[in-house]
């Protein structure tokens, strides 16, 4: 019962031939769903990016002040190429999903069952932190404007700790929202959170309670409502 | 809830009943204010004598409608009038709803409105300086049959009334083509005409924040082509009340109102070319030589900290240009500050294409103009007490000029 040296080589390769014959279609699933999904991806791009021009969505974007938001966080593109963007990767994701599913390895059984259950707390999260980083930017312009009218020195750096004080609040509600390393989240921000304004009222009291006092009388006075001794209106 | 021009809708039943106790009304003075109890009295009785003196053959009336927290400008406006009983009757009723001051202007016109008032007098409850004589004077055009809305005048040194010199006067001058003193001017005179013809065909709850109302007549009467006259009342001083606004909300509650109005008043505004004066009733209005300590140097400071540190939000809405132009003028030393008119009214106007366009929240944009603002009249005061009183009205007449060369820009920047 020897078999011989070419019955190991034909049997070794019909081995490869049968396997490959039950991988190959799968293969060319996960191909054609990620061509497919390609395609479908910039073809939603384009349709988003022109319904969301037509609508004048970057002009109303610029208008309630999330352009210069974005700016600021270093995205430069328009925000309907940003959210054209965003169609295209989200599409192009669950098309991949779907020709990893296909696939029917082990290893990546039951991913796409857990990504669809994760896509909820992802959306919520990254809602809260598009509002956060709004209302971070808002916030900031407000006191830096405030703070600038009221001739305080360092107005920028109050301004940017009452955005980054907003911003770390919003990641980590978002990080909570997603369940990553919650109870570490919550006591690094509590810690934080307390740690700094401790900092402040320590600051403000062995620093600054002459300039507090004196603010607050001028305030109590009614003098410093202007900046000057003329009359506006 | 809509605020309409219809006195029940504004000032409730009670309010009518009120109203219609007074009987037919040939004049009315309308005194309205919000939390002014400190000062009301004295308003108050300024209009009683003035009606009483002059105009004391006509049947007239003063009400005093308050729109503060607790009814306070009212009450204290009765109060007064329980103690010296006046001829002619005061009224002083309270204005339901949200403590807005606007709605005590809206309800002081639906008032004058109810009663078929032939002239109505309508006068900020602060406007302490009001004489006896000036609401004769705001009165006696209308009933005279010469003018639809008198104006008032002030006399003032450079530093009174510095927004109105320096940014709502010009712009009015270079937008609907008159040259009025006052855009604000805490007093005006209405006959029953221009009354009738105010609208009742759009909501005024648009106009209602800050001056917004105020300047709407204002505009009303410029744009109409109805007969305006200023008159001259004297020294303005006007009383803030309890909770005085700082500069950046004085600036957000008039030059945002006037603004807003720009969209409103596009048809009217986009043909008017050279400025015309508006006639006088009592002689020009004197420029007096500055007296008090006017500190310039603050407000430079004020000007170069904004420079510095608010530049983020003035790139938003001014163009590198002007920037550009505006950077040097950090480098000048207080005592040879200078902030020409030409860039000052581009300022503006960039400003105005930028609140238009929403690039920055609205309340931002208004106040971010604040250290701007102190830079042109730190530079403007600066100007004026190095010149002889009789140049101040030639600067003031070069600020006018700056803003009506920039009109042709801003009408091709206004979308």
């Amino acid at each position: 019962m020897h078999e011989t040296w070419s019955d190991i080589l034909v049997g070794a390769f019909r081995e490869v031939v049968q396997r490959l014959s039950l991988v190959a279609p799968r293969l060319l699933a996960l191909a054609t769903m990620l061509v497919v999904g390609w395609i479908l991806a910039a073809l939603a791009r384009r349709l988003v990016i022109r319904v969301l021009r037509a609508m004048d969505f970057d002009t109303r974007c610029a208008r309630w002040g999330f352009t210069a938001g974005l700016i600021r966080g270093g995205f430069r593109q328009p925000p309907s190429q940003l959210l054209g963007r965003l169609v295209f990767w989200t599409l192009f994701l669950v098309a991949l999903l779907m020709g990893i599913e296909a696939l029917e390895m082990p290893a990546t059984a039951g991913l796409v069952a857990g990504a669809v259950r994760f896509l909820p707390n992802l959306v919520i999260a990254v809602l809260v932190l598009a509002v956060g980083w709004l209302l971070a930017n808002f916030t900031a312009q407000a006191v830096l404007i405030a703070a600038v009218n009221a001739q305080i020195p360092l107005a920028p750096f109050i301004a940017g700790a009452f955005r980054w004080l907003v911003v770390s609040f919003t990641v980590a509600a978002s990080l909570t929202q997603l369940g990553i390393a919650r109870e570490m989240v919550l006591l690094t921000f509590g810690i934080a959170f307390a740690g700094a304004v401790l900092a402040l009222a320590i600051a403000v009291g062995l620093g600054a309670k002459d300039l507090a006092r004196e603010m607050l009388e001028s305030h109590l006075r009614g003098q410093n409502r202007d900046q000057d001794s003329a009359t506006h209106v | 809830m809509a605020e309409w021009l219809h006195a029940e809708a504004v000032l409730g039943t009670e309010g009518l009943r009120a109203l219609d106790a007074l009987g037919p009304t040939e004049v009315l003075v309308g005194v309205y204010g919000a939390n002014q109890a400190r000062s009301v009295a004295q308003v108050a009785e300024a209009a009683t004598k003035g009606l009483s003196g002059a105009l004391a053959g006509r049947a007239s009336a003063v009400v005093v409608l308050d729109a503060g927290v607790g009814g306070d400008t009212a009450e204290t406006a009765r109060a007064w009038a329980r103690a010296h009983p006046p001829v002619p009757p005061v009224r002083g009723l309270r204005v339901p709803g949200p403590p807005i001051r606007g709605r005590a202007v809206l309800a002081a016109l639906a008032a004058a409105r109810h009663l078929e008032a032939e002239s109505c007098a309508l006068v900020d409850a602060g406007l302490v300086s009001l004489p006896p004589e000036g609401v004769e004077q705001l009165l006696r055009p209308l009933l005279g049959g010469e003018a639809d809305y008198v104006s008032p005048a002030y006399a003032h040194t450079p530093s009174e009334g510095t927004l109105t010199s320096n940014l709502l006067a010009p712009l009015c001058r270079a937008l609907y083509g008159r040259r009025l003193q006052q855009v604000v001017g805490a007093c005006a005179g209405l006959s029953g005409g221009r009354l009738g013809r105010l609208l009742d065909a759009e909501p005024w709850d648009g106009d209602l924040t800050g001056y917004g109302l105020e300047i709407r007549l204002t505009v009303e009467a410029l744009t109409s082509g109805e007969r305006l006259v200023e008159a001259h009342l004297g020294r303005k001083a006007l009383d803030p009340g309890p909770a005085a606004p700082d500069l950046a909300t004085t600036l957000a509650r008039t030059v945002g109102p006037f603004f807003g109005l720009m969209d409103r008043y596009r048809s009217a505004w986009s043909g008017a070319q050279r400025s015309t004066p508006v006639p006088q009733i009592g002689g020009p209005p004197a420029l007096l030589p500055e007296t008090g300590d006017v500190q310039g140097d603050r407000m430079v400071r004020a000007f170069k900290l904004g420079l510095k540190d608010l530049l983020p939000v003035w790139e938003q809405a001014l163009p590198e240009e002007t920037l550009g132009q505006l950077y040097p003028l950090a480098l000048l030393a207080p005592e040879e500050f200078r902030f020409p008119p030409e860039l000052w009214a581009r300022v503006v106007v960039d400003f105005a294409v930028a609140y238009q366009d929403r690039r920055v929240p609205r309340d931002h944009l208004l106040k971010a103009l604040t250290p701007l603002y102190l830079g042109r009249v730190a530079a403007f005061l600066r100007e004026a007490q190095a010149a002889p009183p009789q140049r101040v009205a030639t600067i003031l007449d070069t600020i006018g000029r700056a803003f009506e060369a920039e009109k042709e820009d801003l009408e091709a920047r206004w979308r």
